[in-house]
């Protein structure tokens, strides 16, 4: 059974200061998990500001170079050395970002990104080929070329930019996603669709996801299984309705306890 | 109402209006809008991005500078004399008001704190004309309000960015506190903060409120905030006002379709029934849709709706929508 | 772009005056292709006449006919200056983009040469260079010296924008999307980059023919190529102030004035069509 991602202890940690005085912030520290092959599921990293989330992001993304232990995709080490060894890697591990707005450069036409994916990663040869690679990757976040086509992203909305994103990560049939906070920044109305619509990636196209976010409530609604992140440790991990429905850590149960849920019981939760 | 509203907002509007370069535009942010706010309360204002809550809020406070324009109704507070709107109001009334009567809690800390100076040296700026006193009374009065928001004393020797967010956050709100204003204005205080913090924070907005039998106005997108926090809701759209209420009714029972969806779209934990988001997308402001602006949405709409812009109408005690299907009046 | 400077014309008076000047000084210049006399002739046309009808503009105790000689002039001066400002842009865009995008040691390397060539004394330099030089220092030298001494403080603005473009969110879907570092530089991040170097290109351009000027009337330049500086120079050599000849100085010196207000003043409006915050404040709005 081979992994698909593995992390064993990843570590990362920053030097700050100048020459006479320097102090080491340990950003991230012994992180480890594993995402299997053949069991496509949404992992979600849960965490607070500070807490190294989009560090780790970073490093599995091949962004930022791990500082201790392995981080390794199939095996190979993420990121790659030459231009052909991180085209391969970018083929398999695709970003989707938090703000929609700021995904796509603000003058440019958005077709232009998912053409350029499916030229450099997708095998087209041609604009027809890429354009019609394009469309079917639109196709599954339920829009298309014709409505996208000629677009700039101001005049969208940030669910549907959103939707363009991921529709782009899709073109190059990537085997995992890393989500960084993808609905936080999008209108609580048109957060669930996208939501959804990861769940019908995994179950439909057979993806991982990596989820991470800060919202408990919408890693309960779609993950399988979640971490929980503190100043760069994990504190807790788990599948994740069984570790938010009853948190062991202080930590976790701490985060737990604050989240407000849009209901009034009659008590309230504040004072 | 049988106390006299702290806050009377009366078919509001306020435009924006741009004319650069031969092109003329007219985006309608706040279209008519009417609630009361009495004391003693906290009045959530909820909605989503260009929804105009914002540039609602800043209507009421009189922060209106063009391009945004009052073109008609008015937003009354009770402690200014009778039918002056902030907005115009004479500078030196503005001056006696501000922080005493009237203050504000905003968005980024830091937009408040002057990076350069001391916490204690803030203080003085913003409260000391209206407290009064000498130095050291106002000292100990300052350190006083700081315990009931557990800030420590060391804080006033501080500068801005040697606090975290939270910690700041929590200096503004005791800023905005100290000369016990009767209304609060509040716009998202809590957003950019963690969700631990941010329980803490609204504790607190919610104790010193308590305290001081003031009003707070609070702004802010997330619905699970405003189930906590707030006595009466109101519910923007594409600048209008589609419900208004108390907070346990809205939640309870919402009644606009927009309102509805809203609700029973939020996932909660514990909870693992399959939620959907809303179809479509949030009009543009500039060319709103005709009749409600939610029709092209809305899974109810019929013939009146695409033409009618529907009213609030009273449809419980203090429970307000503003819906044709709702509110009965399809015949 | 037509439509926005056909809105500027419209709409903005700074622009309009600015545009105006500049096709009079572009005019005269290309008014030197007809002129009925080579330009380093002297003594073609009785010296030291006023302005009237057969002479325009007057002519030099050189005997040179003052308005063919100014357009001559107008022209190389104006030509250098787009030299140096566009050889500057270059190496300057070059520099900035790598030096903000690569960051690490690439910068720091590249920084340090940036500021070395901002502290080096220009004046002093420019003089050395023509001591050393003499006579085989032609305009078109001067302009490929200058340019490589003018680069720098415009690199480290372009610097500063590129580093923020590389933190935001399109640069990393830029890189996810298969492009190449260059690529992203020129596609992404360079139209961030061009309003700067449309206002520094003005800016630039002042600053060149200000110094070329100022070298010139003091004697450091190319005698063959006549210059407005070169033209003040000789009225200076031949006192012509003092003997009353006041046309020789004033025409050219107005014709530069002219030509250094035009840009500014282009350069500012277009800036400020540019900025959004500065559209809001012309509507009286704009607080934040």
């Amino acid at each position: 059974m081979t992994a698909l991602l593995t992390l064993n202890n990843v570590s990362k940690s920053f030097t700050r200061g100048g020459i006479l005085s320097r102090h080491r912030i340990e950003a991230v520290k012994n992180v480890s998990f594993t995402l299997e092959n053949n069991r496509p599921e949404i992992f979600a990293i849960i965490g607070e500001s500070g807490s190294g989330k989009t560090t780790l992001a970073r490093m599995i993304l091949g962004m930022q170079e791990v500082s201790g232990g392995s981080l390794t995709l199939e095996g190979n080490r993420v990121g790659g050395r030459t231009r052909k060894e991180r085209l391969a890697f970018m083929a398999k591990v695709q970003p989707i970002f938090q703000n929609p707005f700021e995904a796509f450069n603000p003058l440019k036409k958005i077709d232009y990104y998912l053409l350029l994916t499916a030229m450099r990663f997708g095998g087209a040869v041609d604009v027809a080929e890429a354009e019609a690679a394009a469309d079917v990757a639109l196709r599954q976040v339920g829009l298309s070329l014709s409505e996208i086509r000629g677009r700039f992203p101001h005049e969208m909305s940030g669910g549907q930019l959103q939707r363009v994103a991921i529709a782009r990560a899709l073109v190059s049939k990537p085997r995992l996603i890393i989500a960084d906070e993808p609905v936080s920044m999008v209108d609580a109305s048109l957060r669930m669709a996208i939501v959804n619509l990861f769940g019908e990636l995994r179950d439909k196209l057979g993806l991982s996801i990596i989820y991470i976010t800060h919202d408990l409530a919408t890693a309960y609604y779609i993950a399988d299984r979640l971490i929980i992140m503190q100043k760069g440790e994990v504190v807790e991990a788990g599948a994740a309705r069984e570790v938010l429905s009853d948190p062991q850590h202080p930590y976790s149960r701490q985060l737990r306890d604050a989240v407000l849920s849009p209901q009034v019981t009659g008590s309230l939760s504040i004072q | 109402m049988t106390t006299q509203p702290i806050l009377r907002v009366d078919h509001l509007k306020a435009h924006f209006r741009s004319s650069y370069f031969g092109v003329y535009r007219e985006v309608p942010a706040v279209d008519d809008i009417s609630f009361d706010v009495a004391p003693n309360e906290i009045f959530g204002l909820a909605g989503e991005s260009s929804s105009g809550k914002t540039t609602l809020m800043k209507t009421i406070a009189g922060l209106i500078a063009p391009p945004l324009e009052l073109i008609g109704g008015k937003a009354q507070f009770s402690f200014m004399p009778p039918e002056t709107n902030l907005y115009g109001a004479d500078p030196a009334q503005l001056a006696r008001i501000r922080w005493s009567k009237l203050s504000y809690i905003m968005q980024g800390s830091m937009n408040v704190l002057n990076p350069l100076r001391q916490i204690r040296s803030i203080f003085r700026d913003f409260a000391a004309v209206h407290i009064g006193g000498s130095n050291s009374d106002f000292e100990t009065k300052t350190v006083n309000h700081l315990s009931r928001l557990r800030l420590d004393p060391s804080v006033l020797d501080a500068y801005p960015h040697e606090l975290s967010g939270g910690m700041r956050q929590r200096v503004t709100i005791a800023l905005a506190t100290i000369c016990r204003p009767d209304f609060i204005i509040a716009d998202e205080p809590t957003t950019a903060l963690d969700v631990i913090v941010q329980k803490e924070v609204l504790g607190m907005i919610r104790s010193i409120q308590r305290e001081m039998g003031s009003s707070v106005l609070f702004v802010t997108h997330d619905m699970g905030v405003h189930a906590a926090l707030t006595d009466k809701l109101g519910i923007m759209y594409a600048g209008c006002l589609v419900e208004a209420g108390r907070t346990a009714d809205i939640f309870n029972a919402p009644q606009h379709p927009y309102t509805r969806h809203l609700i029973h779209s939020l996932p909660r934990i514990g909870d693992t029934v399959q939620r959907t988001g809303l179809t479509g997308t949030p009009p543009n402001l500039a060319n709103p849709p005709s009749g409600c602006r939610f029709h092209p949405r809305c899974p109810l709409a019929s013939d009146i709706c695409r033409t009618e812009r529907p009213m609030m109408r009273q449809i419980a005690t203090e429970h307000r929508v503003a819906c044709h299907a709702v509110a009965g009046d399809d015949a | 772009m037509k439509r926005i400077i056909f809105d500027l014309l419209k709409y903005n008076n700074e622009f309009r005056i600015g545009v105006f000047l500049i096709l009079i000084v572009v005019t005269m210049a290309g008014l030197s292709f007809f002129s009925p006399y080579p330009p380093n002739d002297v003594f073609v046309v009785p010296p030291d006449a006023p302005p009237s009808a057969d002479y325009w503009l007057g002519t030099t105790s050189r005997g040179q006919d003052v308005f063919w000689q100014l357009s001559i002039a107008i022209r190389n001066t104006l030509a250098f200056g787009l030299l140096v400002a566009l050889l500057s842009r270059v190496i300057s865009i070059v520099v900035g983009l790598s030096s903000g995008y690569l960051g690490g040691w690439v910068d720091r390397v590249l920084m340090a040469i940036n500021d070395t060539f901002i502290v080096i004394p220009l004046f002093p330099i420019l003089i050395l260079f023509y001591f050393v030089l003499r006579d085989s220092m032609s305009t078109i030298l001067l302009a490929l010296i200058m340019s490589s001494l003018g680069w720098a403080y415009d690199s480290r603005l372009i610097r500063s924008v590129a580093m923020s473009l590389k933190t935001r969110e399109f640069t990393g879907t830029s890189v996810f999307s298969g492009m190449t570092i260059f690529e992203i530089l020129r596609r992404e991040h360079l139209p961030y980059v061009l309003p700067i170097i449309f206002s520094t290109t003005l800016n630039n351009m002042n600053w060149s023919i200000g110094l070329e000027v100022t070298l010139a009337v003091l004697g450091f330049m190319d005698i063959n190529t006549p210059t407005i500086g070169g033209m003040i120079y000789w009225a200076n050599q031949h006192t012509a102030i003092v003997a009353g000849i006041w046309w020789w100085v004033t025409f050219p010196v107005i014709t530069v004035v002219a030509t250094f207000v035009g840009l500014y003043l282009i350069a500012v409006s277009i800036n400020e069509y540019i900025d959004p915050r500065s559209r809001l404040s012309r509507m009286g709005g704009g607080q934040s």
